[in-house]
């Protein structure tokens, strides 16, 4: 007591170094924090940059959607999607000439040009069936016609709107008069498309009428298998026919005024199943082949990543001799120096083409999609992908191995275990939580990676035949950063695609985020029940 | 030499010196107390000297550890207790660079560290109990069945009733037969350590090896585990290792006492504690050193 009071002082701080005031303890705490704050504010900075670029897209993109239905597009694509489904049956039937001729020189042995002569009958069937569509294939092209006309038009008004605009904005008032804009008037334009519809009908009739003509003459094919699928032929062009009246139905009752909802411009990215960009017709901006793609190809990668992966994790962490160790471990954690795009480079010049002749070898033709000829698919960018993941999940996964307490080990020892059944019955399941938490953050990996995926998964955008089977996996897709990455650089900045892919981009950063968040989340419960 | 160590001063009902059954410093003396029967080896330990890699942690160990008693190790930190009691189930196999330079370990007079021995069978007879205790993150169910299941027992009726019976045995059925589905981690560390010691009876071993089992327990479960040790020791063989003096001689038949690395004195505990042969083992036991 007597102290303090004599040197009042004797609490103050009496460190020397002083830098702009601070202690060097608060420098220090400066500095730490200032790198967490940075990192904070660069990931905020990143969210609001991906959504003020991606925010504007629904607005574009419900626009877009109006402008498909008011310039008649949405019409003319009802009587379109009959043709095309008459198309997709013709394909069926080159199809099932493919086969007809394989059996013919392979099981009947005969010369190709007797075996193309026995298939004249069917080529004759092939050709009238192709023919039938030819009322509805006039008409349909008259009608794209017109209503391209009308949204050019659309198009011409609002680009000398948007110039105006600009005029306007630079102050130069006078020039901005002079800028002519043609409103549409949409009621008008659609009269004459809206005129053609008896004539669809007598189209449609006849294309009927043709179908039914020319089933009747369909040939009977010579072994049962073949017969089945042109019974099954029959059946599809069956339904077919019975939709035609619906397609009537919906051209009577379509009304160009009917209002766009807002949501659909959401609905119609989500759910939509085409992305088509570029188009002299409609562009589509759905997102599900490119969210299809990329999680066939994580799939693939995971598949082929985890039993890797986790077994060497295993291994190392519990079978291995230190040396043994010592070689594995920095060569596993190697992989992931190799650049990506060496990878996909590799995915290319190789394992596309190793695998692609490995399908086609005889005796492996029984595995589901083998043989097949597409260098660049599913499979391919996925094993490369499943290479990328390794390193993550092997490292994560020996971790959390790692982390379970030895005691668990020596115990299970004690009561007479052998070391596969102390791995199998209690050192995995001890640290199954951190193995999946492994998996997820391999699987985050994997869908951002891009590289690998826009080389090597074939950039075909449609969303996979899943009737194939398993055979879907030797199918090209793309992928949401594949599309990224390829389509960014070309488009205008503003634009609706431009928006576009910065909403595929936000929809990958959520995706990410979310799976990053549900393996941290078991992580935590996992150190938790570990205790 | 000190008459009476002040250990002995204990007069908790548990494990009065009184209660000893007799036994004497060789089994072929054994005098005509209330269990009679002359004391049977069932460990012979001879001669053994052990090497971590280039250290050696145990020089010239001989003893006999016997049938149906309870045999303590005694003796300061890193005499090399564990090392022994580890030497018997041979859990230092895991650790890499161990062997046993000279000597021999047999029970029933087979040598444990030959080759040819099944490894797995002997982990089976001589179970062990940890220092920590060490319940598997499973259920206090599953944890019990453990041993058995890998043994390829899975009858539901008998699993059931080796689990009620190993609790029983390790009296602490009547607090958990209620939640037998729960975690065993989920227990308090005294009931964890009697989970370890019914997970260790359950597969019917022949030796329970104890390695320091109520070091982290606090007085009122040290008690529990302790009673449990008398009532098991007319089923099992028992070695224990301990750092608590008046454990050993309320538990304990026979103690050894080691002293780095060696064997010092080994004989019955009451003599250990009452009138050791040994200068160094008096010093510790009556606490003036270790
Ligand atoms: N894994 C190991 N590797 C190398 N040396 C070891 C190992 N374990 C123990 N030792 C050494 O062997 C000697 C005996 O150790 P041990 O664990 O048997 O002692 P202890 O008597 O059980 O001691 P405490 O009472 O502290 O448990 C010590 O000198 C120790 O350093
Ligand atoms: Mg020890």
């Amino acid at each position: 007591m007597e102290a303090t009071r004599a040197n009042p002082h004797f609490l103050v701080n009496r460190s020397r170094v002083r830098l702009f005031g601070l202690s060097f303890d608060d420098c220090i705490r400066v500095f730490f924090g200032g790198n967490a704050v940075v990192s904070i504010i660069v990931l905020g900075l990143i969210t609001f940059f991906l959504f003020r670029e991606g925010s504007g897209f629904f607005g574009q993109n419900r626009q877009n959607l109006i402008v498909y239905r008011q310039a008649g597009l949405e019409y003319v694509d009802f009587i379109r999607a009959q043709q095309d489904d008459h198309t997709a049956l013709t394909r069926y039937l080159s199809d099932l000439r493919l086969r007809q001729f394989t059996y013919a020189t392979e099981h009947a042995p005969m010369s190709v040009a007797a075996a193309n002569a026995s298939l004249a009958r069917f080529d004759d069937f092939a050709g009238q069936f192709g023919d039938t569509v030819e009322p509805l294939r006039t008409l349909v092209s008259d009608l794209t016609e017109q209503a391209s006309a009308i949204k050019t038009k659309f198009t011409v008004m609002e680009d000398k709107k948007e110039e105006r605009r600009q005029l306007l904005d630079e102050g130069r008032a006078g020039d901005a008069a002079k800028v002519v804009i043609t409103p549409v008037d949409f009621a008008a334009e659609l009269k004459p498309i809206l005129g053609t519809l008896p004539a669809y009908r007598a189209a449609s009739a006849e294309f009927a009428q043709g179908l039914e003509r020319v089933l009747a003459t369909a040939p009977t094919l010579p072994t049962p298998e073949l017969q089945a699928r042109m019974d099954r032929f029959k059946l599809h062009t069956r339904d077919y026919l019975a939709g035609f009246p619906a397609v009537t139905t919906q051209l009577e009752a379509w009304d160009y005024t009917k209002p766009v909802p807002a949501s659909q411009a959401f609905t119609s990215f989500i759910f939509g199943r085409e992305w088509l960009t570029a188009s002299f017709w409609q562009d589509w901006y759905g997102v599900i082949p490119l969210v299809v793609g990329s999680l066939m190809v994580s799939l693939v990668a995971l598949l082929l990543a985890v039993p890797l992966g986790v077994g060497a994790a295993v291994y190392v962490n519990q079978i291995a001799t230190p040396a043994e160790q010592k070689f594995i471990k920095p060569c596993i954690e190697f992989i992931s120096a190799i650049p990506s795009v060496v990878l996909g480079f590799f995915g290319i010049a190789i394992l596309g083409q190793a695998l692609r002749a490995l399908s086609q070898v005889s005796w492996l033709s029984w595995v589901p999609g083998f043989p097949y000829s597409e260098r660049l698919n599913i499979l391919t960018a996925g094993c490369l992908l499943a290479l990328i993941a390794v390193p993550t999940i092997f490292t994560l996964a020996e971790d959390a191995l790692n982390n379970v307490p030895r005691a668990f080990k020596e115990a299970s020892f004690a009561l007479g275990a052998t070391r596969l059944q102390t791995v199998i019955k209690i050192i995995v399941p001890a640290s199954l939580s951190g193995i999946i938490s492994a998996v997820l953050l391999g699987l985050g990996r994997v869908i951002g990676e891009t590289m690998v995926v826009l080389l090597c998964a074939g950039n075909r955008i449609a969303i996979p035949d899943f009737t194939a089977g398993l055979a879907v996996i030797t199918q090209p897709v793309h992928t949401m950063t594949g599309i990224i990455a390829q389509e960014m650089g070309e488009v205008v900045q503003g634009s609706i695609h431009y928006r576009a892919l910065f909403v595929v981009g936000m929809l990958l950063f959520f995706l990410s985020l979310g799976i990053n968040y549900v393996a941290q989340r078991i992580v935590r419960r996992y150190r938790i029940s570990i205790g | 030499m000190v008459t009476t160590a002040p250990i002995l001063m204990d007069t908790r009902p548990v494990a009065p010196a009184s209660t000893f059954r007799p036994t004497t410093t060789t089994p072929a003396a054994a005098g005509p107390g209330a269990q009679a029967a002359p004391a049977e080896t069932l460990i012979d330990i001879d001669h053994v000297d052990f090497f971590y890699g280039a250290t050696q942690a145990l020089h010239d160990v001989s003893l006999r550890i016997e049938n149906r008693k309870v045999t303590a190790f005694i003796g300061p930190s890193g005499c090399g207790k564990s090392t022994l009691l580890r030497c018997l189930n041979r859990m230092n196999d895991l650790i890499d660079g161990t062997r046993i330079a000279k000597g021999s370990i047999r029970i029933r007079g087979v040598d444990i560290h030959q080759h040819d021995v099944d490894v797995i069978e002997l982990r089976k007879q001589v179970g062990m109990v940890f220092q920590k205790s060490n319940p598997f993150p499973k259920s206090i169910y599953e944890n019990i069945t453990y041993g058995l299941r890998l043994q390829g027992v899975n009858n539901k009726a008998r699993l059931d009733e080796v689990v009620e019976k190993s609790l029983r045995g390790a009296a602490l059925w009547d607090e958990v037969k209620d939640r037998l589905d729960a975690s065993g981690l989920g227990l308090s560390g005294g009931q964890q350590q009697r989970l370890c010691i019914a997970r260790a009876i359950a597969v019917e071993p022949e030796v329970i090896l104890m390695d320091e089992p109520c070091s982290a327990l606090d007085p009122v479960a040290t008690a529990k585990v302790e009673e449990l040790i008398q009532e098991l020791r007319t089923r099992f063989t028992i070695v224990i290792v301990t750092h608590n003096m008046q454990q050993a001689a309320r538990c304990s038949d026979k103690t050894a006492f080691f002293y780095m690395g060696k064997l010092i004195e080994y004989a019955d505990t009451r003599d250990i504690f009452t009138k050791p042969a040994n200068a160094q083992t008096e010093a510790y036991v009556s606490g003036r050193f270790g």
